[in-house]
Parts: structure tokens; sequence; C-alpha cells
């Protein structure tokens, strides 16, 4: 039987798509913000001393230089770098981390060509087989994954490009598959926020975690570094309540929310990372809660945490340093140069607390 | 000759599972608050019944929306995004002040909801597909306005998120005054019962000559302005805008809220009292979990199976 | 001649479902070869009958013997495999599948590797269903064929498996009168063959033309059975329906009472030119105020797209539609219903009721807004239409509130019609408003029909009933593949005459008619 035909009106395309135009238009066209006094001082960030520093390497370790890799030398000054960043710049880590490497590339006078994989590991992919095609003599990656990179690998060999990851490792043989591997430790980081939460606490009485997105190794290896200084340093404090705040601001501050009611006693809140952080300062201040009356440790430095700090609500912010661009470079000329470069960089990440959140401000992203 | 079978066909066991299906979620909500007042220290203090109000405030709200889309046989899988749309019209806007602001969010919601129903009403196209569109394309167009989290520090704003008349937070007088108004609707009003004839059969409707566009239209716009309200309340709880996380998996919760509350997907019937219902069950199960400190992994599993249940008892009711 | 053996024996069966009492301790036997005739009111129980036969519900007592042994079938397809076929009213066979796959499901031929012979089956299938008259592609998916033919699919499908017993549940709703012949010619096949057929339908003609043995049902009870042949119609009519014979002959057989209304004045509706591609070319049909037009045709003639032009359902290509001297633009549903046109749509269940509503609500739906103030539903003027329309067309239902899905098929285009008349309106287009309803429950459909036109509608009527057509309308307009072929009126309007103007032969000179009720 004839059901009732919806005669498609053919104008109802051109009127949608009209309006997503309209509101293209309205949406960049007079908008007003809140006033932002904290606008003007990011743009002034760039800091002498906000440069990554090297760990020390232990004697020992391993290196690699351009004749074990087997590609040829290169002026890093008339290279074209490719970087192929992992997620979409939507969170100060990855903003700062890209700016960084422009940055250098700029002051370097090197060629730079960037691709952002939106967190899609097909399109990051994908991304550096392109930034090969593009040319590309060198190549930085900061990977989404770990696994699954011989089909680039393989392709960058083919054409003698080296390569650095940054901030993430790809599971391959250094010095071989890719030359070095930049990055925080962060099981270190894990350390030192229990460090910073057993000063604030005086290493005694409960502490909850606010875990990272669940199945991400940044979030086992800060719960690790946690919770195995607190054994060893602190047998007194102990560890009640791990939930996780999927590293989202709001998620923190829900969990926070349902702590604080359960357990009224909590003495500290160590955050994986800063969002969380804030999180919970929104909690304790809904929660009628005096500035630091639960102490709360945060990793990563971004600069709403540090001010947190200096307001009272933070105690402690381990830093995970972004700015990969100057070690990133440094490293990629001396490789090209014939020097003989460290497989694993380490950065040494620095730290925020009362005594230097006020002067060190600026040095956060 | 079937109608015989429909009239003598319930026999005992689809009656116990039509009663699941209508009072389920209220029996369960009664048992987690048994269940908790014995085991979970200081669960009844007002404090905490406020905290959990307010943190299931949101969810309420745009399950309501979402009750009516799905009370028309469809479903709106873009309320996250437009969520984290008006948090970052919000921030942009918030310098003319908070009326203003809210004006902006306002037609852009109104805007966001108007596409997803002529998508679905006029172009014919399937809600689960048009609403998809504006899922993706909708945080993407938020993340545009506001690439990062931005603090906001409007007073106004500030106390729409934290303030409260009488030791009730807005938030809750809010998402209260909202499911009263959407019940009403959907129970007195000539619109209410031109929405459910829509979902029950629209072919019939069209035939009776209901308005089918026009309410298909208005309901995806009442949808997108209900989950505006919930992205600016969030903000102003938050005191942040958050464009990247606000409203993740949004569209999921209320869903699962609608669903377990006794609104079948099949459209025709809605039941707001069992949807607000389902939304505090899920956050009271939620809230157990966590104050229990039990793995994160728990919650999902846990909320699988209250979805499986709720999926069982409408099943027994699906067929007519 | 001694009686062949049983092929299958009831006595006794009893089901409850809570409130209902379906079956109360019918018998029926089934001879090899026998077509028996099965029939009863809606709720007299035929339908739980035939799905306790077949497996789908248990009894709650009384046995069933089947072939000399007792059964107890679980599911459909236990029954089906011990052989007992089934042919549902509606077709529920798989519509994506092809027609060759859906004649040969679960019972496939194949090939030596255990795959699929499609060769075979192809080949087997073509046969199979050109011995029932059907010529189509049987590599095509079902739902490309008609309704008509792919129910002559589930039929060859249902013969084709070893029955024993072929069940038959209203076989003929939706075939054409010459689809009708070829099943018939089926079943006398299956009878020499020695399979017996259980026949459920309304059509009495077809009982009497293709049946022996009839068992009427009532309430749940069995309360006649014996050879068709000794009870005429009127009888059998008044078997069903428990009532005293001299009020149903008195009245004849339907309730309209064959008298011309006073068709007077000015045409209340006057469609002209109707076009939709493929569908209608040019129909006109003109209905003055009290007078009943009927529209006659085949199925797929046109009527249903006729009816549904007028009410603005289906988009036209050209033609107009001028209701009371005013045309009506727009040409959509509420366009056509504010300005007096309402549709009673042929398939009730899913483009009529809206199941999950209560009757109140279905009965308010068109005039909502008339009942309603600033957008809010007064609940009062609800009540006063609802009330007024339950008690006028006698609607059963356990109360206002239940649910129209839950109700029987009758009262469920009543509550249609209440719809309807709620609305004032000033043209009724009634699409096959008796289909698939009890006996009851048409005559008031059809008295109804008399009482409205009296009151000075106008009422445009399709049925497949010749019957109904005949008695019911004051003028015939006969449709034929989307074109008026003639128009029968005054003495004319004869079952002959119809028969003739759809098949196009010019009436024969002097033909004597022959009389609607000519028993």
């Amino acid at each position: 039987m004839q059901r009732t035909t919806h005669r498609p009106r053919l104008l109802a395309r051109p009127v949608v798509v009209a309006l997503a135009a309209a509101v293209a238009l309205t949406a960049s066209a007079c908008t007003k913000s809140e006033d932002d006094a904290s606008d003007d001082k990011r743009s002034s960030t760039a800091a002498a001393d906000t440069e990554q520093k090297v760990v020390t390497p232990k004697p020992g370790s391993k290196s690699c230089t351009i004749d074990a890799y087997g590609a040829e030398k290169i002026d890093l000054k008339n290279a074209t770098v490719g970087f192929s960043q992992s997620e979409k710049e939507a969170n100060p880590f990855r903003i700062a981390e890209t700016q960084s490497l422009k940055d250098e590339a700029g002051k370097r006078g090197v060629k730079l060509l960037t691709a952002n994989a939106q967190s899609q590991f097909s399109k990051q992919i994908s991304d550096v087989q392109d930034l090969l095609a593009k040319g590309a003599d060198l190549l930085v990656i900061a990977p989404l994954n770990s696994d699954g990179w011989e089909p680039v690998l393989r392709a960058a060999a083919a054409k003698k490009v080296p390569i650095v990851t940054i901030d993430r490792k790809i599971n391959a043989t250094p010095c071989k598959d890719y030359v070095s591997f930049i990055a925080s430790d962060f099981v270190e980081q894990g350390r030192r926020a229990a460090d910073q939460m057993i000063e604030a606490t005086g290493g005694k009485g409960e502490v909850a975690i606010l875990l990272g997105a669940a199945g991400n190794n940044v979030t086992t290896e800060r719960t690790k570094g946690f919770k195995e200084r607190i054994a060893e340093k602190a047998p007194d404090l102990k560890v009640v309540f791990e939930q996780t705040g999927d590293f989202a601001r709001e998620k923190g501050q829900q969990v926070t929310e349902q702590l604080i009611q359960s357990k009224p006693g909590i003495k500290g809140v160590y955050a994986e990372n800063d969002e969380m952080g804030l999180g919970a300062v929104a909690a304790l201040k809904g929660a009628g809660k005096k500035a630091g009356a639960v102490k709360i440790v945060t990793v990563d430095g971004t600069r709403n945490a540090v001010q947190g700090i200096v307001d009272g609500w933070i105690s402690g912010v381990v830093e995970s340093n972004p700015r990969f661009g100057p070690l990133a470079f440094q490293t990629l000329d001396a490789f090209t140069k014939g020097e003989e470069v460290p497989q694993d960089v380490i950065i040494e990440d620095g730290a925020y607390t009362g005594d230097n959140a006020k002067q060190d401000i600026g040095k956060a992203y | 000759m079937t109608e015989t079978a429909l009239r003598t066909a319930p026999f005992d066991k689809t009656r116990v599972l039509a009663w699941l299906q209508s009072y389920g979620v209220y029996a369960g909500v009664a048992m987690l608050l048994i269940v908790n007042t014995v085991i979970t220290p200081h669960f009844l203090t007002a404090e905490n019944f406020r905290t959990q109000a307010v943190q299931v405030a949101p969810v309420v709200i745009v399950a309501l929306g979402m009750a009516l889309v799905i009370g028309t046989e469809g479903v709106d899988l873009s309320v996250g995004a437009v969520m984290a749309l008006a948090a970052s019209v919000t921030a942009l806007y918030l310098g003319y002040g908070l009326l203003p602001a809210l004006l902006v969010v306002a037609v852009f919601a109104a805007g966001a909801g108007l596409a997803n129903g002529a998508l679905v009403a006029f172009v014919g196209v399937q809600p689960i597909v048009a609403t998809l569109a504006l899922m993706v394309g909708g945080r993407g167009i938020a993340l545009v306005l506001l690439p990062q989290l931005q603090d906001l520090h409007n007073p106004a704003l500030a106390s729409l998120g934290s303030g409260a008349v009488a030791g009730i937070p807005y938030l809750i007088l809010i998402a209260a005054a909202l499911a009263l108004l959407i019940a009403f609707v959907v129970r007195r009003t000539t619109f209410g019962r031109q929405l459910l004839a829509i979902g029950d059969s629209r072919p019939a409707a069209q035939l009776a000559g209901l308005p089918v566009r026009r309410v298909l239209v208005v309901v995806y716009v009442v949808c997108a302005l209900l989950a505006a309200v919930a992205g600016v309340l969030a903000t102003a709880r938050l005191q942040a805008s958050d464009p990247t996380s606000l409203g993740n998996l949004m569209e999921l919760s209320a869903i699962t809220a609608v669903v377990v509350g006794g609104t079948p997907l099949t459209g025709g019937r809605i039941s707001i009292g069992g949807t607000v219902a389902g939304a505090v069950l899920i956050q009271l199960l939620t809230a157990t979990l966590i104050k229990h400190d039990l793995p994160p992994s728990w919650t999902q599993i846990a909320q699988a199976i209250v979805i499986v249940c709720a999926v069982y008892a409408a099943r027994g009711r699906g067929k007519r | 001649m001694a009686p062949p053996a049983e092929v299958l024996a009831v006595r006794g069966l009893s089901k409850t479902f809570p409130g209902v009492r379906a079956l109360d301790g019918v018998d029926l036997t089934l001879h090899p070869g026998e077509v028996h005739a099965l029939i009863g009111e809606n709720g007299a129980g035929k339908s739980t009958l035939i799905k306790v036969l077949t497996g789908v519900h248990r009894p709650d007592a009384g046995d069933i013997t089947f072939q000399g042994r007792p059964v107890a079938f679980s599911t459909p397809m236990e029954a089906q495999k011990a052989g007992i076929s089934t042919i549902y009213q509606e077709v529920n066979l798989i519509p994506l599948l092809s027609v060759a796959r859906n004649l040969f499901l679960g019972r496939e031929p194949r090939t030596r590797l255990g795959l699929l012979d499609f060769g075979r089956m192809h080949r087997e299938a073509d046969e199979a269903l050109r011995a029932h008259g059907v010529r189509v592609d049987v590599r095509q998916p079902l739902r490309t064929l008609g309704v008509g033919a792919q129910q002559m699919v589930a039929l060859a499908r249902a013969v084709a498996t070893d029955a024993r017993v072929v069940i038959m549940d209203e076989p003929t709703s939706s075939l054409e009168p010459r689809e009708v012949e070829t099943l018939f010619s089926v079943i006398r096949r299956l009878r020499e063959s020695g399979i017996a057929v259980v026949y459920v339908s309304h059509r009495l003609d077809e009982l009497y033309a293709v049946c022996e043995t009839v068992t009427v049902l009532r309430d749940g009870r069995r309360v006649h059975h014996g050879r068709l042949a000794d009870l005429d119609r009127l009888g059998l009519v008044s078997t069903m329906l428990g009532r005293d014979m001299g009020e149903v002959r008195s009245e004849g057989l339907t309730k309209f009472t064959g008298d011309h209304h006073a068709a007077a004045g000015e045409p209340v509706l006057q469609a002209t030119g109707l076009t939709v591609p493929h569908r209608l070319h040019g129909v006109s049909v003109g209905i003055r105020p009290g007078e009943v037009v009927g529209l006659g045709g085949l199925l797929g003639s046109g009527r249903t797209e006729t009816a549904k032009a007028i009410s603005g359902a289906l988009p036209l290509r050209s033609g107009d539609v001028v209701v009371a001297g005013a045309p009506l633009r727009g040409g959509s549903t509420p366009a056509a219903i504010r300005a007096g046109i309402s549709l009673l749509p042929e398939d009730r269940k899913s483009e009529g009721i809206v199941p999950g509503l209560s009757v109140r609500e279905n009965i308010a739906l068109a005039a909502l807004p008339r009942l309603s103030r600033f957008g809010l539903v007064s609940e009062a003027r609800v009540d006063a239409v609802v009330d007024t329309f339950v008690r006028r067309l006698r609607i059963k239902a356990s109360s206002p509130h239940q649910k129209v899905g839950e109700l029987s098929g009758g009262n469920q285009q009543k509550v249609l019609l209440a719809r309807w008349l709620a609305m004032n309106p000033k043209v009724l287009l009634l699409d096959e408003p008796t289909r698939g309803i009890d006996v009851g429950a048409k005559a008031e459909v059809q008295k109804l029909v008399d009482e409205l036109a009296a009151d000075g509608l106008g009422v445009l009527l399709i049925s497949s009933d010749l019957e109904e057509l005949i008695e019911g309308s004051d003028r015939v307009v006969v449709l034929k593949d989307g074109a008026v072929v003639g128009e029968l009126t005054g003495d004319d309007v004869t079952e002959d005459k119809l028969m003739r103007t759809i098949a196009g032969d010019p009436p024969a000179p002097g033909a004597v008619e022959v009389a609607a009720t000519d028993d």
C-alpha cells in the first residue's frame, strides 16, 4: 500500500547550509568574552628558562650515531622537518608542545611541516606518510599509540629519514627504526608528586587519587610512582580512594564532591593532571571548605594550576614540560652533524610549590 | 483475528515485565537509597542529597529533551555537542553580561535544533543519522569558537552555578521546574498529545491531519534548548567553559535515563517521572560505587546491567 | 462409503488468558480430504484455536490427536514438520529473500557439497508457482511482488511441504478475484489428494463455494457443527451472532436499507481530473450531500489512490478538488480536513489507529485544536465528545482509557469513525470500512453510513465486498487501471452490471438482474 509520501522540500537543504553559514558568521563577529588579564601575560611566556633540561644520562646508557643508523649527514639549516602531532591542540599541553616546535624551527630558520591526527591513529599514519611525500628530511613524531608503526617506519627507512619521538614512545628498535625518544619520566613525576604530598600533609592521614583516563600509560605510571614513594617514605599516609576523573575538570569536580561527602576526613588529593586538580578545587569551594583544608597536588604545570598555588588552594604542582622544541632540534642538529646522541632523552621537569609559584608563574603554560 | 490474541495476551510474565518497565526504576531508586543508608557512612545528610541532586541536574535536563525526541520514535545524538557549543558561546559573549550571553546561546541552540529537526522532518533523514552530523560537527564548531578551556569569573554566572534559595541550589530548582513543565506539556497540551500520536504511528498521525513536520521540528528545537540549558548550568558550576570535555557521552547518559525510566524507544509513550528517576538511579549507582571506592570499570558494568534489565523489561511489551 | 479415519481430532480443548476464557471445551474433527469452514465473530476463539493447533499456545485442558497419535506441539516449526501447515492473513515470509528462497525456507535443496542448489531451487520454485497460476521471476526478492502474489507464494509453500492438514486463516483478504479462483482450484486439488483444509473466512460466498463442513464458534464454545449445505446463509449468520433468525432475515444480509438517499443540490465534493503519476489518470468523482457514491473496481484499479488524492495524502500532478464550492488549495491533509474531508483509511492498523494511545485520545486526535484553548487540552470538552461518540457508535472498551490496539477490529473502526465524526465532516471517504471486522460491527457500521448520509453527509464508499457496495451505494463509479470506465446509477446498480463494467463488457441486452441477496 502506498504510504503517505513526504515531499522532501528541496528548499530544506539550502536553508540548512545558509543556517550553518549564518552561524559561522555570527560566531566570528562581535563576540566579546570576559576581560581576562592573564591573556596578556600568556604572550610573554617564551622566557629562556622555560626550556627543557636533560637529566644527566647515567654512564653506560645507550647512544646512537648517524653511521649506526645508516642515514646521511645533512645540514639542519637547509633541511625540512616534519612534525606529526597526535591530539588536537585543545589542551594547554598540546598547544604548548606544538608552539614550542614551531618557535624553535622559526628561531633556527628551519622549514617545518606540521600535521595533526585529531586523536585518530589511522590519520596519524597517513599524516606521517604525507610528510614524507612532501619531502621531510627529518621527522618529529608525538605518537598517539605506541604500536602499529611498522608501515611508517619502513617508509622512513627507505628514504633514510631519521625520526625523533616525543612525549610517548614507539615500540620499535632504537637507533634502527628511530633515533631518540625524548620524554618526561611519568613514574618519576608520580614519585615527586608523592614527595610534595608527604610534605604538605606531614606524612600522615588519608589521601585520594584522581586517576587519569583508564588504559593510558600516563595514568598507570603516575599512579605507580606515587604509590611506590608513599609506601617507601610515609607508611602512615594511606591511599583510601582511587577514582577516575578522565583528565577532565568537570569529572574531577564530581568525583571530589562524592569523595568529600563520604570521607570528610580526607587530608589530601593527588590529581594526575591539573584539570582534575582544578575540578577538585571547584568541589572544595562548592562545599564551603577553606583554601588549604585539603592538600591538592597535581601534575602538568599549567598556568591555572600554578595560579591555584598562589591562591592557596593547591599545595604543589609537578611539571610535565611540553616544550620539546629546543631539545628535539638540538638532538636532530647533533645527530645530523654526526655527533653521538642518547637513545633515551629524559627531561628534567620542574616543580611549583608555595615557594616559587609566584615568581615562576610566567614559566607555566 | 489477531485482536483476540491481543486482548487476551497478557499472561503473568508479561504483566510482571510491564510492571517492571513502568515502576522498576522507582523500585531501583528506593532499593539504592535503603542499601546506602545502611552501608554508606554520611549518606543520610542534607549535604549528600544536595550533592547528588546538583550532579544529576544537568543529566535530568538533557534527558527531558531526549525523552521528547524518543517519544517521537527518534533520538538526538547531538545533545552533548550542543552542551559544548553552549559552553563556548557563553564564554564568548559573557563580556556583554550574563543575560545577553544566554540569549545568544539560545539562538545557537535553536539553530542546532532547527537543523536537526529540518533534516528529520523535511528531508526525511533518519534521526540517528541526522543528529550524528551535529554530534560530530557541533563539538567541532564549539572548539573552533573556543579552542581550549577558559576560566570564567562572571559573578552572575557563578551564583547561577552555586547559589541557592532556602538552601536549595538553583540547579536543582531549575531542573525540577523544567521537569514539571515538560510533564505538563506532555500530559495536558495539544502539542504533547500530537507528539505521542506521531511517535506511535506516524502514518496515522499524518492521515489524521496532524502537523507532523512542525511538531518534529519543535521537538528537536526544544531538545537542543534543554541541552543548552544543561550546558550553561554545568559551565556555571565549573566556572569554566570546557568545550573539549563538557557533555562528553552525555547523549548516552540521557538515553539511558530515558530508557531505564520506562519510555520505550519505539515511541508513543513518555514517562517524565521515570526519566527523572532513571537519571537519579544511574547517579546513585555511580555515587555508591565511587563512595565505596570500587574500580571505575564496575560503574560501567553496573550501568550495563541496569540497561539490560530495562531493555529486558521493555522487550515483553515491545510488540503491539 | 465408509468415512476414512480422522486425521485430526481435538477434544475438550480449553485455554484461558487472564480475564478471558478464550476456548471452552472445544471439539473439532477433520477427515482426510475434508474442507472445513471455521467461523465465528471476532473474539469467538478462532485465532486461539488455530494457535493451539499450530503450537503457538499450549492448551490448559483437552487433547489433540493427529494421525492417530496424541500430540503436543511446542513451536509452530514442530507442527509444520509433523504436517500441519498454516497460511496467515498477513503474509509471514521474509520480504528481502528471493521468492524461491522463501518457498524452500528451511528445506532448501542442496548439492552434494552441502551448498544450496540454486539451479534446482529456481526450477522447482518456478514449476510450483506456475501450478498455482503465478508467473513471476523467482529470483526476485519477495517484496517486489504484489500482496496477492505473495499470498500465493505462502500458499505454495504451505502446500509444498508434506502437509496433512492446511489451515488457512482469511487467505483471500488481499487476493483479487482471479487469484481467489486459483486458490479455490488449489483447495480442490488438496481435497483430491486427501489433505484436510481448515478454512477461516468472513466471506460467506467463499465458504459456500469450497467448504463441505462447518464449525461455528461463539465466545470460545462450539455452538454448531455439521454439513455446511444443511445451513443457509441466514442460518449461518444467526448462529454466529447468536441472534434471532427472524431479525436477521427481516433486515437482510447487510444493514443497508438499500433506499436511495435524497441526493439533491450542488455537489458537496467535486473532484476533477485527478492525476497521480502511474496511479491515476484523470479521475473525476462528484458527491452530492446525502449521497453514497460507491467506488468499484478490482484491487489496484485506483480506488484507494482516488480517496487518498482527494484527502490530500497523495500529491497530485494535476486535478482539482472542490469542497462545497470552495477549491481546496495546497493539497495537504490538514487543509483537506479543515475543508471538511475525512478519510477512513484502508489499512486500519498502520494508517488509522494510533495503537498505543487510548480510545479517548484516538477519538480526540484530529479534533484536538478545536478541543483546546491556548494549546492546552480541555479535558472536559474531550470527555464530552468522547462520551457522545462512544455511546452513539456503541464502542465497546473496558474504559475510554483502554489502548485502542487492544480492541477488536470492529471497535477500532468505530473509534476511527468517531474521530472523524467529531470533526463534523462534509464528506466521508470510507476505504474498506468493514474489512476484517466481525459481522455485528459490520452491520453497525453499515447502518451508521446510512444514517450519516441521511443527515446530509456526502459519502464515498470503497469496498471489495460487492454486496456491500451494491446495497450501500446510490451510484457506483467504476475504476479500472486508474481511470473511470463507467458509472452505474438507479436500477443499474447491480452486481451483474458492476461485474460487466469491470470486465469491460457491455451489459447483455435484457439480462435478468441477479438480486444482491438471492437467498
